[in-house]
């Protein structure tokens, strides 16, 4: 039984549809990533997930509650680091942690929260006075503050450099750690891959696959693409390799696109015939090609 | 319990940063009582007059009556004006997104605003009878527990009246709209401004049926030693009751 279940969830606003029957398990323990363009129904399905919209259709339990009737219950075990949200400009950083505390049933510490978040520093400063990356890192610590059993991260790291983007996904990793089950809406690829366990990738409000970032990329068979560059002019005998879809020249620079294990057997070859290059090199198919094979557009498109 | 002391020390922190946030709402009534008294002034000889079979100034001199009336008027500022402004900003702003995701309700919200109303409201009352005393030698309130009766019976009836306009309006600007319109309807019709005698039959009608009307009388009656105003305050408590539950349970947090 999964910690989230969410079933033929079903969402429209006025007429637009934002979400058409979608479905997904969360198991315990699991950082579990929704992927999507925008528009595509993730934040929609999130905020039902949180008990902060009323699905049309379609059954949800977290934790064994259902977010539309029993939401109080259920904010309690929850975390939510929303999109779009903010605080009084006046209200200073460890008084909006303090705030808070004093609504969670089991409130955690809040110097200890503070330090965590890297947000020590700030302490006095209010809520307008800080910036964009500081701003988030309230955020994602104000999800922490009543030790949820679940946090739903919403766009985690938009508005972070790239030092605090790596230092909040190895906090996310250390939280999983700790038996925190998490949930990540994102549109970063990179962090999905490096964070995620599975992922479902939404699309016109339907789960459009769901799987291992790794299961993902495999089940679509993308091709690997092995560059080098070399002087020989005549290279035909690697385009009969099994492996080997298709190659294409630019002067020195040779492209090959294949499948399988197609760097060591390029790799093999290359050396058979006494050529070998410094700079062969493969890049491997990322979530962001198998998103893109999956929506058929652009992430942010 | 909890929540509701930390949302409140919250709210007086907030004020504390940015006082002049109510100055409107604490100057204006005592702008309009020191104008309204020196046109009006304070002569024994008015407190008797009659007009339209009513006592113009209900026994009083013009500048006691104004005095208490304009108490009245800072509650009616609040809940019009500053209540629906901040509510409707928080929620623009998405502070009342965050509030709900981390189990803040919507009662617990509203009396932390309230009870900082009601703290600028005795702040109020003590500066308006200490203005209007040395001013214009009016009298001190004869019976506080009566005026702080009224005042909180005025609050529940304005503070439900504020978080009804909260859940209409959706920003803040159309809530510093309309809620400055609807004051100034009030303040006009309902004793604040020009007393009640001397309206056209047709505007004391309406007049009648509105809280801010009641809540002068109960006010006033208080201030004056008459006695408590039982149906006015009881009028009062129907707005508070038959307004602030269905607004309560409308209360839209994004």
């Amino acid at each position: 039984m999964g910690v989230i279940t969410v079933d033929h969830l079903r969402k429209t606003y006025r007429r637009v549809l934002a979400v058409d029957d979608l479905s997904f398990d969360v198991e315990a323990g699991e950082i579990f990533g929704i992927l999507g363009p925008n528009g595509a129904g993730k934040t929609t399905t999130v905020e039902c997930v949180q008990g902060l919209r009323r699905p049309d259709g379609g059954t949800i339990r977290v934790l064994g509650l259902d977010p539309a009737t029993q939401a109080a219950q259920l904010r309690q075990r929850i975390g939510s680091q929303l999109q779009d949200s903010s605080l009084p400009g006046r209200l200073r950083v460890a008084e909006s942690i303090g705030l808070f505390a004093a609504f969670a049933h089991h409130p955690v510490d809040c110097g200890e929260l503070l330090a965590r978040w890297r947000l020590d520093d700030q302490r006095a400063q209010a809520f307008d006075a800080l910036s964009g990356g500081q701003r988030q890192r309230l955020f994602i610590a104000l999800a922490f503050v009543n030790s949820p059993e679940v946090v739903f991260l919403d766009e985690l790291t938009t508005g972070l450099d790239p030092q605090a983007r790596r230092a909040t996904w190895e906090l996310i990793r250390e939280i999983r750690q700790g038996g925190t089950t998490v949930v990540l809406v994102t549109h970063f690829m990179d962090e999905a891959e490096y964070l995620c366990d599975r992922v479902a990738v939404v699309d016109r409000g339907r789960v459009v696959a769901l799987d291992t970032p790794q299961r993902l990329i495999d089940a679509l068979g993308l091709p690997s693409v092995v560059r080098f560059t070399t002087a020989e002019a005549d290279l035909g005998w690697l385009e009969k390799l099994d492996a080997v879809e298709s190659m294409a020249r630019h002067r020195e620079a040779v492209e090959i696109r294949g499948s399988g294990p197609v760097l060591a057997l390029v790799a093999s070859e290359l050396v058979a015939h006494g050529i070998v290059p410094l700079d062969l090199r493969v890049q491997r198919p990322t979530v962001e090609d198998a998103f893109l094979a999956l929506t058929g557009r652009d992430v942010r498109g | 319990m909890r929540g509701y002391l930390a949302m409140t020390r919250n709210e007086f922190r907030l004020f504390r940063r940015e006082p002049f946030s109510v100055v409107f709402v604490l100057a204006f009534p005592l702008m309009m009582m020191m104008l309204l008294a020196a046109v009006f002034g304070n002569k024994q000889a008015d407190a008797g007059k009659i007009q339209n079979g009513m006592l113009i100034w209900r026994g009083v001199t013009p500048a006691n009556y104004y005095t208490a009336a304009s108490v009245a008027v800072i509650v009616a500022a609040l809940g019009l004006m500053t209540l629906p402004i901040t509510l409707a900003s928080y929620r623009q702003r998405g502070i009342l997104r965050r509030f709900r995701a981390s189990s803040v309700s919507a009662p617990t919200l509203v009396s932390a605003q309230l009870t900082l109303a009601l703290a600028t409201f005795v702040g109020g009352t003590l500066v308006m009878a200490v203005v209007a005393r040395l001013a214009y030698h009016a009298m001190l309130p004869r019976d506080i527990l009566g005026v702080a009766v009224a005042l909180l019976a005025g609050t529940a009836a304005f503070g439900a009246i504020g978080l009804l306009l909260a859940t209409v309006i959706r920003t803040s600007r159309s809530a510093q709209g309309i809620g400055l319109m609807l004051f100034f309807a009030l303040w006009l019709i309902s004793g604040t401004a020009p007393p009640r005698a001397v309206l056209p039959a047709g505007l004391r009608d309406i007049g009648s049926l509105l809280p801010l009307t009641h809540l002068v009388t109960a006010v006033q009656n208080a201030w004056f030693g008459l006695g408590w105003a039982g149906a006015d305050l009881a009028i009062l408590a129907a707005y508070a009751l038959i307004i602030g539950i269905p607004a309560l349970w409308l209360f839209r947090w994004d």
